[in-house]
């Protein structure tokens, strides 16, 4: 099993959408994974999410869209971590992101995209990885 | 060719048979006999309680409602898309609205920006509305609108609308969303805290009574909850629970049950465990009527009668392989009808990834077509009951349901549940619960965890674009109507309804409707009822 | 007031609630106390984030430079933990003036968390006025929260009857401001007097300080008003009675059993994990250094 111990990694719902289940399910198995979850709750925007990744230091951003709004309060969230001072913060989405949409997320240096139907365990696993130290250096 | 038919047989001997249990956890018996049946009459339709359906003669009389859902990007663009599902047959529209209109924020807000437009249509003050329906007459059509936070301004402005067309208010039907309950449960799209939100209902479903006695001024949802991952019996459950509670609601201020129960409806979702979504149907007449009846002392039979619409699709379907949606869709409109809907909304097989193409709508409304017109199974009411295994499936639903219900009461009720969060809570954890069988394969989904084949997707040709500058045209129609109409005539409309508001027994929509004429927006009413109520914080327990 | 290098103390406090015992103690500087102290402790669902998010509110209008530190219970079995109080207190959150920390209670089993003295030791190096710390609400945190405040603000809710029993046993009587939130809810007046009630038995002859109990509830002002003013009353009052070297010694000595019952868990994570020998080898080497008498 993956394990995510000691790892501070944050859940956070941009924009309004309000469809919240798919990031309480994420948090649950980060959480069972050993991570220590910071979830935000709804409608929080770009500016918000920053301060609270540098204020809490994680070691992760985790961003749950399914309006289709994620290019822009993607891209608007990297932009206000960067102006913190905290642009090394990983940041991973999950939701619903068409195909299409994903290219041009990892270019815009998402370290992930998890959708619904990836399995639980996975995500876990794929997370570990790259927030483990070897990774990173 | 032959590769892929060989590798697709080894996948099928791999699993084994589906556990004889239904989603719920309810056991299924090798062999149902009339033993396992608690009452071997299942009744008459049309009679208490209603298992059999609510109409003597089902389906033959009328088929139920076709509904799709629409509506996206601008109302131009939206009204246009009406027009052509309307020639299409579609007998009733259904009104999405973008996350800003639902949540209370004018396009130009901050919070708005990044979502004008995107999951449906912006209806920032009636002149968008009035072109919506522009060249479609409100009297001959049904609209469903999608809206929860902010539904009493939308029917406040589909009233003002109304006006503007000349029909008379009585003539509209349709339906409201208007169940803010489940919002704070599943959907998110809350605003004010629960309790005055809940006197903003029951001043909606009190006022329409009157005014409007052929719309349903409330469409209390558990799809929301289901989607999200809760049981068939724990959706049934968590809706009939608010149900009442908005009754009690409705009692506290003065309504008359036999009146008001008349335009209550609900809406759920169908997933696949054929049998279960028909017995869940079936039970949940049951027990509203029955709790109607013991608990309010309701004898009329209109008034507890269990109207609902239902949407096929949801998350039942997969992103993987999405062509085998259709056939899920197929499946699930079936036990729709034999589970005795009204209304009827089949989802588009892909739907779970991108907004339905034209194409894709149009199999969603013909699947529906090909069950009403050529599967025969609307001929004759209630086909399925008296079966063996229906029957006791009914009688155990039943059990099931009531049990979560009880629950509910013994925590205190479902406002101090959702308070609490406490609801919320069970539901992720049931949800997390649901996900990991799914990984486990215990549960099996064709194409998405079982049968599945290199590339996963298909390829569809066309998808359906947003217009890049809609969210622009929105902003610049919003600016100008603003410049536009007598802002002082706003300002003395907001004052009446933040007095209005600040008093417990006054009807609010008389005010919400003066508000709409005068083309104050819907940014413009939330604010001002936020700054008597407040806002509602999120307790979130996980 | 110098504005804060948030990005900085967000990483020194990870360093240090990450810290091992040594890096802890390489570490160490001789921090003076600086923000005063408030504790908030109390069972699980009596409130206190909100009841935090509403009370720093007041003190942020009043000029301070606040830190909230809350912590949560990390699993024993997974070590994972939902660190859920901050979203409580959202509404304040953008006031710049405010620094709210998360963390889990990792190994500490006192309702704090493991490197809890190093961490506020830190924030006093960094310019606030006050530190109000949210224990993790379950078990009896009085006692250790106790030792590294200055006010400790004990709340319950009209539910927690049962709690109020448990706690006659010597708990109840440590905190110097006593919350009953929630007190719209029936049995807030009962459990009320049965507090005041405890209180009066147990005053210490001579103590100049009684405790005032308050009521609080969702929608009213006037009972925070009445919490802020406790607390300020109870600042006023430690600044004229206050024995700093007590509280200087009860830190450390809270710190030193800390940084023991840390290289216990080192110790014993070390030895237990080892493969290279069997658990039973592991034990008996353990044993024997016992024996030796540690820290002798």
């Amino acid at each position: 099993m993956s394990n995510l111990k000691g790892k501070r990694i944050m859940i956070a719902k941009p924009g309004l959408d309000g469809h919240d289940i798919g990031a309480k399910i994420i948090a649950l198995a980060l959480r069972d994974a050993g991570a220590e979850v910071i979830y935000t709750g709804l409608r929080k925007t770009p500016g918000f999410i920053a301060r609270v990744a540098v204020d809490e230091d994680v070691d992760a951003v985790g961003l749950s869209l399914l309006s289709g709004s994620h290019k822009e309060l993607v891209a608007e969230t990297m932009r206000e971590l960067k102006a913190l001072d905290a642009g090394d913060i990983p940041v991973f989405v999950g939701g619903t992101i068409p195909v299409e949409d994903r290219a041009t997320l990892i270019e815009a240096g998402v370290v992930g995209i998890f959708t619904a139907e990836m399995r639980l365990d996975d995500v876990v696993a794929e997370l570990a990885r790259r927030l483990s130290p070897e990774q990173a250096a | 060719m032959t590769a892929t038919a060989k590798s697709m047989a080894d996948d099928d001997l791999a699993l084994p048979p589906p556990m004889p249990r239904t989603p719920s956890g309810i056991d299924v018996p090798v062999l149902a006999t009339p033993e396992m049946v608690r009452n071997p009459d299942p009744g008459e339709p049309a009679q208490f309680p209603f298992t059999r359906g609510i109409f003597p003669d089902g389906f033959r009389g009328r088929l139920w409602t076709f509904r799709q859902y629409s509506g996206f990007g601008t109302a131009e663009e939206s009204n246009a898309r009406y027009r052509f599902l309307l020639d299409q047959g579609q007998t009733g529209l259904s009104v999405a609205l973008d996350l800003p209109t639902q949540c209370g924020y004018d396009p130009d807000d901050a919070m708005a920006r990044a979502e004008v437009g995107k999951v449906g249509v912006s209806l920032s003050n009636l002149s968008e509305m009035e072109i919506l329906f522009d060249g479609i007459d409100l009297s001959k059509i049904s609209t469903s609108f999608t809206i929860n936070g902010t539904a009493a301004i939308i029917y406040a402005m589909y009233c003002a609308c109304a006006d503007k067309q000349g029909v008379p208010r009585a003539k509209l039907t349709g339906t409201i969303q208007n169940d803010i309950l489940k919002e704070y449960v599943a959907r998110g799209t809350w605003i004010f805290p629960v309790r005055p939100s809940m006197r903003l209902i029951a001043d909606t479903i009190l006022f329409s009574n009157d005014a409007t006695p052929r719309f349903n001024p409330i469409s209390i949802a558990g799809a929301h909850v289901r989607d999200a991952g809760s049981t068939a019996v724990e959706e049934m459950a968590y809706t009939l629970a608010n149900g009442f509670a908005y009754v009690d609601e409705l009692l506290r201020r003065g309504g008359d049950a036999t009146k008001f129960a008349k335009r209550l409806s609900f809406f759920f979702y169908v997933h696949m465990d054929f049998f279960e979504e028909v017995a869940k149907f079936r039970a949940g007449r049951r027990v509203w009527a029955k709790i109607l009846r013991d608990r309010y002392g309701v004898t009329d039979d209109k008034a507890m009668h269990f109207r609902f619409g239902v949407v096929c699709g949801g998350s039942s379907l997969t992103a993987s392989q999405p062509y085998n949606n259709i056939v899920r869709v197929g499946i699930e409109t079936m036990a729709a009808v034999l589970g005795g809907a009204q209304s009827i909304f089949t989802c588009a097989y892909d739907e779970a990834f991108q907004i339905p193409t034209e194409f894709s709508a149009e199999i969603a409304l013909r699947t529906q077509q090909i069950i009403a017109y050529e599967s025969g199974i609307s001929k004759t009411v209630d086909p399925l009951g008296g079966s063996f295994f229906v029957e006791h499936l009914t009688d155990r639903m039943e059990d099931e349901i009531v049990k979560v219900m009880d629950e509910i009461d013994a925590y205190g009720g479902v406002v101090r549940a959702i308070e609490d969060g406490w609801l919320q809570m069970r539901l992720a954890e049931r949800a997390t619960e649901r996900r990991r069988k799914i990984d486990a394969v215990d549960t099996v989904i064709v194409g998405q965890n079982a049968f599945r084949r290199e590339s996963q997707t298909d390829d569809f040709g066309e998808v359906f674009r947003l217009d890049p500058q809609a969210a622009a045209k929105v902003i610049e129609k919003f600016e100008a109507i603003r410049d536009r109409r007598d802002n002082a005539a706003v300002e003395a409309s907001l004052d009446k309804l933040a007095a209005a508001a600040a008093k417990d027994d006054e009807n609010l929509m008389p005010y919400l409707i003066d508000c709409c004429h005068a083309y104050a927006t819907v940014g413009e009413m939330v604010a001002r009822l936020k700054q008597g109520w407040g806002e509602f914080q999120e307790p979130v327990r996980l | 007031m110098r504005p804060l290098d948030r990005r900085a103390l967000g990483r020194a406090l990870s360093r240090i609630a990450n810290a091992s015992v040594a890096e802890s103690l390489a570490g160490m500087q001789g921090t003076s106390p600086n923000a005063y102290r408030i504790g908030m402790t109390g069972p699980p669902g009596a409130g206190k984030s909100t009841l935090i998010g509403r009370f720093a509110r007041r003190r942020l209008d009043g000029g301070a430079q606040v830190a909230v530190v809350a912590i949560d219970p990390s699993s024993p079995l997974t070590h994972g933990a939902i660190l859920g109080d901050r979203i409580r207190m959202d509404h304040i959150a953008d006031n710049l003036r405010l620094f709210i920390r998360s963390l889990a209670s990792r190994g500490a089993n006192d309702g704090l968390a493991d490197n809890i003295a190093d961490v506020l030791a830190t924030l006093d190096s960094y310019p606030f006025d006050e530190v109000i710390l949210e224990t993790v609400g379950v078990g009896q945190a009085e006692h250790a929260v106790r030792s590294l405040v200055d006010t400790l603000v004990l709340v319950l809710i009209p539910e927690s009857g049962d709690q109020i029993q448990a706690m006659k046993a010597g708990m109840l009587e440590m905190a110097d401001v006593y919350v009953i939130n929630k007190a719209d809810l029936p049995g807030a007046d009962k459990i009320a007097r049965e507090i005041r009630a405890v209180l009066k038995l147990k005053q210490r002859v001579g103590a100049s300080w009684a405790p005032p109990v308050i009521m609080t509830g969702a929608a009213d002002a006037n009972g925070i008003a009445a919490l802020d003013e406790a607390v300020s009353r109870h600042q006023a009052y430690l600044r004229n009675s206050t024995n700093t070297e007590e509280v200087q010694r009860r830190r450390l000595e809270y710190h030193l059993k800390s940084l023991m019952i840390r290289s216990v868990a080192e110790i014993l994570a070390r030895e237990t994990n080892s493969t290279a020998e069997s658990l039973h080898a592991a034990y008996a080497r353990v044993v024997e250094s016992l024996r030796k008498g540690i820290g002798r």
